[in-house]
């Protein structure tokens, strides 16, 4: 097991390194019929944010967003919070990946 | 129902290909199968008390809880995959020759079953666990009957569990010998593609930078929801937009595992190599430390972590020692004093068709005399000392002085002009007590940060006392290109990759070289 040092020391360092944070803007989504409401978010460019993601649904779903990197599942009836950027502007989208066809909403970043 | 067994295949796939790719690796170790459906029923087993206890998961950890199961999850798979490897890289000969016996063949050690179950059980537990929400999901949901949920769900297992099969049927019509060559590419890759996945949940879960959001994109070209894509992603680690941090994440795997699996291919010979090497005219520098060609520069930066990676390839007449001869140096270094920065360097070299060897270990230390722009020029000086690790090739220390101007726009445009003048000396045993002569010149036009051109000059007579004709100097010149991304705060990425020239018979007939650094305030 003589891997484990050189892979996580590298992590350990960066989590050392990082600063600490004051709590960002807050955005709520709602998931009602595998949709998502709203299905646009406007937040500023350069800054931390967070999303709360509010299943009002009894089926499960993933929060999932491939240019934002992120994924996360929330649980029927349940709620998470996806913490994301600070992102260049521009257009970012997100989908349920449990329900890729319905699920659809983006991020306009400026 | 078809969506349905889409979204089931989707979350096999990769488990999947996983499972058939180390079954494919591992073929001949006794016993594998059993562990291998271990790890799978394991894996299972997990993925329902995963799904089952989902909601407090995610409650975990100040919200992170998902984050960070994935992310070890993905660590315990990239560690066990890389044990897997270095083992293979041990034993594939002696496996791939006596396939009939292996099992006495391989006795001696503990063999890496153990890490197959649990590179199995963690691909299984990850994908499944999604399986079984989904699933459980339109359970509870109305839309779809239990009859349309079987049929689908059982369609979409099949067609994952069929793309695995195709892969380790289609890995083992490769013949024995080659087989497990292929094969420990494929898990080296398949390593560090999930590293990158874990470092990308560390960053949801906030505790890595993300070091740039999307270093590149190519989505347009391929995208990672597409099916190949997904294959992709899985077999290589693809990803169309990747974070800086998955990067540096992938690099990371591949050295932590791939240096070591080719270092210990092959049992150390160190008199043969030094002969070897000495062939090469590898050693026909003064000591080992310098077969690399680099640029020194004259700055230190106080306080800064620095990690450098230096890598030379040459080529010359076929049996000539130049012929796809090779060095590498890994160094860490660190701006101790605003005016010295000290590093320790590796270096490993080999000739054509030789594995790796580690060559020397060197304390350098750089120390800058002026500020830069403080004076007409910049100066700096170098010193080292190169302990070589070789039986036959001597050690030796490396001092000179580092000359650098900068023009700033002279004929329009802003450039830097660097020169190494180093005297270098043998000590210790096996030495010749030769003192010899390195030159390194770079000048290269600052158009972009990320953009610098230019060329560069090396030169390198071994024995100053006893030069001889020119010809049977060492002298290359060629282009290079540097740059330099800046990730503030989280550090700078520099990168630097020339082509040379062989001017004289002695010299190799080209050479490609490159380095890689990153530095960051610490």
């Amino acid at each position: 097991m003589r891997l484990i040092p050189p892979l996580l020391t590298p992590l350990l360092l960066a989590c050392l390194a990082l600063p600490a944070q004051a709590d960002p803007p807050s955005y709520t989504l709602t998931i009602q019929n595998h949709r998502f409401q709203p299905e646009e978010l406007q937040v500023a460019a350069g800054q931390r944010f967070k999303v709360i993601v509010v299943n009002r649904d009894p089926t499960p779903e993933e929060f999932e967003s491939t240019d934002m990197h992120r994924e996360k599942v929330v649980t029927g009836g349940g709620k998470i919070t996806v913490y994301i950027g600070p992102l260049p502007a521009g257009t970012y989208t997100f989908f349920g990946d449990f329900h890729p066809q319905q699920a659809r909403g983006h991020i306009v970043v400026k | 129902m078809l969506a349905i067994a889409l979204i089931v295949f989707r979350e096999v796939l990769e488990a999947s290909l996983i499972v058939g790719i180390v079954l494919a690796a591992s073929v001949g170790i006794p016993r594998r199968g059993r562990w291998v459906a271990a790890g799978v029923a394991g894996g299972v087993l997990g993925a329902a008390l995963v799904a089952a206890f989902a909601a407090s998961i995610a409650g975990a950890f100040q919200g992170n809880g998902q984050e960070l199961l994935n992310a070890t999850v993905l660590c315990l798979a990239v560690c066990m995959l890389g044990w897997h490897n270095i083992w293979m890289a041990r034993h594939a000969r002696e496996m791939a020759a006596n396939a009939g016996n292996v099992g006495r063949q391989v006795a001696s050690g503990a063999r890496p079953l153990a890490a197959l179950a649990l590179i199995t059980g963690a691909a299984v537990l990850r994908e499944g666990s999604e399986t079984v929400l989904f699933v459980f999901g339109i359970l509870a949901g109305t839309q779809t009957g239990l009859a349309g949920l079987l049929a689908g769900g059982l369609l979409g297992l099949a067609g994952g569990a069929a793309s695995g099969a195709a892969i380790y049927f289609g890995l083992l019509r490769i013949p024995l010998h080659r087989l497990f060559q292929v094969t420990s590419w494929m898990v080296l890759l398949l390593a560090a593609g999930l590293a990158a996945q874990a470092a990308a949940f560390l960053v949801q879960a906030n505790l890595l930078p993300p070091l740039g959001n999307e270093i590149w994109d190519t989505s347009w070209l391929l995208s990672e929801n597409s099916l190949a894509g997904r294959v992709l992603h899985t077999l290589i680690g693809y990803v169309a937009q990747p974070e800086g941090i998955q990067l540096v994440a992938f690099a990371v795997t591949l050295l932590a595992i791939g240096v070591p699996m080719k270092l210990i291919a092959r049992p150390r010979r160190t008199t043969m190599v030094a002969a070897a090497l000495l062939a090469l005219g590898l050693c026909g520098l003064p000591h080992a430390a310098h077969a690399d060609l680099q640029v020194r520069m004259p700055t230190v930066e106080y306080r800064e972590l620095e990690f450098e990676h230096n890598g030379l390839l040459t080529f010359g007449p076929k049996g000539s020692g130049f012929d796809h001869a090779q060095s590498y140096t890994n160094s860490i270094g660190y701006g101790v004093l605003p005016w010295w920065r000290l590093e320790l360097e590796g270096e490993m070299a080999s000739g054509a068709g030789q594995h790796l060897y580690w060559t020397a270990t060197t304390l350098e230390n750089t120390f800058q005399l002026t500020e830069p722009g403080e004076y007409a020029f910049n100066l700096g000086f170098f010193a080292e000392y190169s302990q070589s690790t070789l039986r036959g090739v001597a050690s030796g220390i490396t001092a000179g002085p580092i000359v650098q101007k900068e023009l700033s726009d002279t004929l329009g445009v802003d450039s830097l002009h660097t020169l190494n003048l180093f005297l270098t000396h043998e000590v210790g045993h096996d030495t010749s007590h030769a003192t010899g002569l390195d030159i390194a010149w770079q000048s290269v036009v600052r158009w972009k940060p990320l953009i610098a051109p230019g060329f560069e000059y090396y030169g390198t007579i071994s024995d100053i006392a006893h030069a001889g004709p020119f010809d049977r100097q060492q002298h290359l010149i060629g282009p290079v290109l540097t740059g330099q991304y800046n990730f503030a705060p989280y550090g700078t990425l520099g990168y630097e990759v020339g082509y040379l020239w062989g001017l004289t018979a002695g010299s190799p007939r080209s050479a490609i070289r490159w380095r890689l650094e990153y530095e960051i305030a610490f």
